[in-house]
């Protein structure tokens, strides 16, 4: 919002200079124009068809569609409905899995949990047959798991740090959205029987309702497409929030999260995303990507629309174009078209 | 490859209007297709200098960065009502309303939607030139004009308080890596010798002047009613406005 002009006389001369002319620069970046035109091509793509499995998700607007990005030094671009919250669904697997490792360590977490792709869906009833893990943290056979490893002394305590934890990734406190976590939990009876078959193997503990009760919870986190990229930029500063400099995550576990989301965040599209974006990523089917860089950027997008593997349409599109354009493929050995160093500092006035 | 050009200046009545209005009819008048927006949201006023009726247009600027209407729809062509017979002429005017002046004041708005719509004007109408007439003093937008500018026209007239205001302005304006900056200076004595005059505000600064106007009586009687440059196309004013043109052309 813009101050009144003493506001701004005053930021000038109380040595807040720079910082306004910062934020001025980098609303007026050639990146900032970039994104633009991604978000004016790709606004008019119908494609896809919004989550309706629980009444509240079918809410979303299919037009919703935003673009967010956040450097290492705190530069936040962002484009479209960057303000509009939805529900971090199985985002935050991978957050969780994070916090998971810090409470046991890799030994023991990786005893629970296998770190293998799945070509099974997402939802499905199966564990590996010789170890009876389940297939790796991503699948919500994984994400109960997880769950179930986070400490402390009741539901109240464990949800709280889960809660504390992404805070310290968003920089801002987020809220559950309590008519989705009450639906999720009324229709989960697929979860619950997940976490009976796990139990039946001694897999997870017999708190099955509190750990659901908190997997479900996580799911129902509502955040936007800033907190998206917020997050995504922490774990590529190594686990360290670029805004707000509040450790996130312990670095020795950052590699761990990144590594499973390239091999297992994409759904069953998780090979072939890997193939043709390679920024290691989750999706959630309430429409948001997180999608990594790391040492440059953390991306997110937020868009409801999802194809036929639960990943948003235009957010797909929008990570395979930044991916192309600025050769941020994990393994690209070519030149880049742009830097994104370059485009990131330069005036917008080149690329009108 | 269009060109965007901010007018503007630290304190109120310098003419900035005035300036802007005459160097985007003298470029439309040379057959450029020109823009014109009017970013000063507290008192807007060039409409009335290039002949639009504010109770006729309901799209404004105000209403875009309100979501409500495209900065497309909210551009006016006034070719034909300054009877241009080259070029074109488009406004982006503010709203005169006073509700609707305070609730710009009052709630602010996204200052970036500014560069999009700027973009988006440029490319829709496809503008040879974009001006921006500004609100006086610093303020966010003041910002955001001057760092998306090709040109900065700053203009001052010879008194000490726009000789500060200036010098920070200018600071500011190199903060923000402006590319080509240039000053006016308006409402000059008639028994001040331009070219001294020129030379002093040079060495002052460090920047070149490319205009020098003096305070015209004829501008004055005009009162906002119409384009100098075409009501008095030979007077000596005119040709100093063509003058500035080159400069940003």
């Amino acid at each position: 919002m813009v101050d009144s002009s003493q506001d701004v006389d005053r930021d000038v001369t109380s040595g807040h200079l720079s910082s306004l002319t910062r934020s001025i620069q980098s609303a007026t970046s050639s990146f900032r124009n970039y994104l633009q035109d991604l978000h004016q091509a790709y606004l008019p793509l119908n494609e896809g068809a919004i989550a309706d499995y629980i009444p509240e998700l079918a809410l979303a607007q299919p037009n919703w569609f935003g673009i967010c990005t956040v450097t290492m030094d705190g530069q936040i671009v962002e484009v479209g409905n960057c303000d509009q919250l939805f529900t971090i669904q199985s985002i935050s697997k991978a957050f969780v899995y994070g916090l998971a490792l810090e409470d046991h360590g890799r030994e023991y977490v990786n005893s629970k949990v296998s770190v293998e792709p799945t070509g099974e869906a997402f939802n499905a009833i199966v564990l590996d047959e010789a170890t009876n893990r389940p297939y790796n943290p991503m699948v919500n056979a994984g994400a109960i798991a997880t769950a179930d490893l986070i400490q402390g002394n009741g539901a109240t305590e464990r949800i709280k740090r889960v809660l504390a934890m992404f805070q310290r990734y968003t920089g801002r406190e987020l809220d559950v959205s309590v008519p989705v976590f009450l639906s999720e939990r009324a229709t989960g009876n697929r979860n619950r029987a997940i976490a009976y078959l796990m139990l039946n193997f001694g897999m997870v503990s017999d708190r099955i309702d509190e750990t659901l009760d908190l997997y479900f919870q996580q799911c129902s986190l509502l955040v936007n497409a800033r907190d998206l990229a917020m997050m995504a930029a922490t774990l590529a500063n190594k686990g360290i929030n670029p805004v707000t400099g509040e450790r996130a995550l312990d670095e020795r576990y950052v590699q761990d999260v990144i590594s499973v989301m390239l091999t297992c965040g994409m759904y069953d599209y998780s090979g072939e995303w890997t193939y043709r974006v390679g920024i290691p990523a989750k999706s959630g089917v309430g429409g948001g990507i997180t999608g990594v860089v790391p040492g440059q950027l953390g991306i997110g997008t937020f868009s409801p629309c999802l194809d036929a593997k639960g990943n948003s349409v235009r957010g797909i599109k929008v990570f395979e174009r930044l991916s192309q354009d600025f050769g941020l493929h994990l393994f690209n050995a070519a030149p880049a078209e742009r830097s994104l160093q370059d485009c990131l500092n330069s005036n917008g006035l080149d690329t009108w | 490859m269009p060109k965007v050009i901010s007018i503007h200046s630290y304190r109120g009545g310098t003419g900035k209007s005035n300036m802007t209005a005459n160097l985007a009819t003298t470029l439309a008048l040379q057959g450029h297709r020109v823009g014109v927006v009017d970013t000063d949201l507290p008192s807007p006023g060039i409409h009335n200098i290039l002949g639009l009726d504010p109770d006729t247009h309901q799209a404004t600027l105000n209403r875009y960065l309100w979501g409500e209407t495209s900065i497309h729809d909210a551009a006016h062509d006034v070719s034909d009502r300054l009877s241009l017979d080259s070029g074109a002429l488009y406004l982006v005017p503010s709203s005169v309303k006073p509700d609707d002046i305070a609730r710009i004041l009052k709630d602010g708005y996204d200052v970036r939607l500014l560069n999009d719509g700027f973009r988006r004007l440029v490319k829709d109408l496809e503008l040879d030139y974009l001006f921006i007439d500004t609100h006086p003093g610093l303020s966010k937008e003041t910002f955001l004009s001057i760092a998306i500018s090709h040109v900065l026209l700053l203009i001052l007239r010879p008194d000490k308080q726009d000789y500060q205001g200036t010098a920070v302005t200018i600071d500011v304006a190199k903060q923000l890596r402006v590319r080509d900056m240039k000053l006016i200076v308006n409402k000059a004595y008639r028994q001040l010798d331009p070219e001294a005059l020129r030379q002093k505000v040079e060495e002052t600064y460090d920047l070149k002047v490319a205009g020098v106007f003096p305070l015209s009586e004829e501008i004055v009687q005009l009162a906002s009613e119409g384009v100098f440059c075409l009501k008095y196309p030979d007077h000596p004013v005119s040709h100093e406005f063509q003058k500035v043109a080159q400069h940003v052309s």
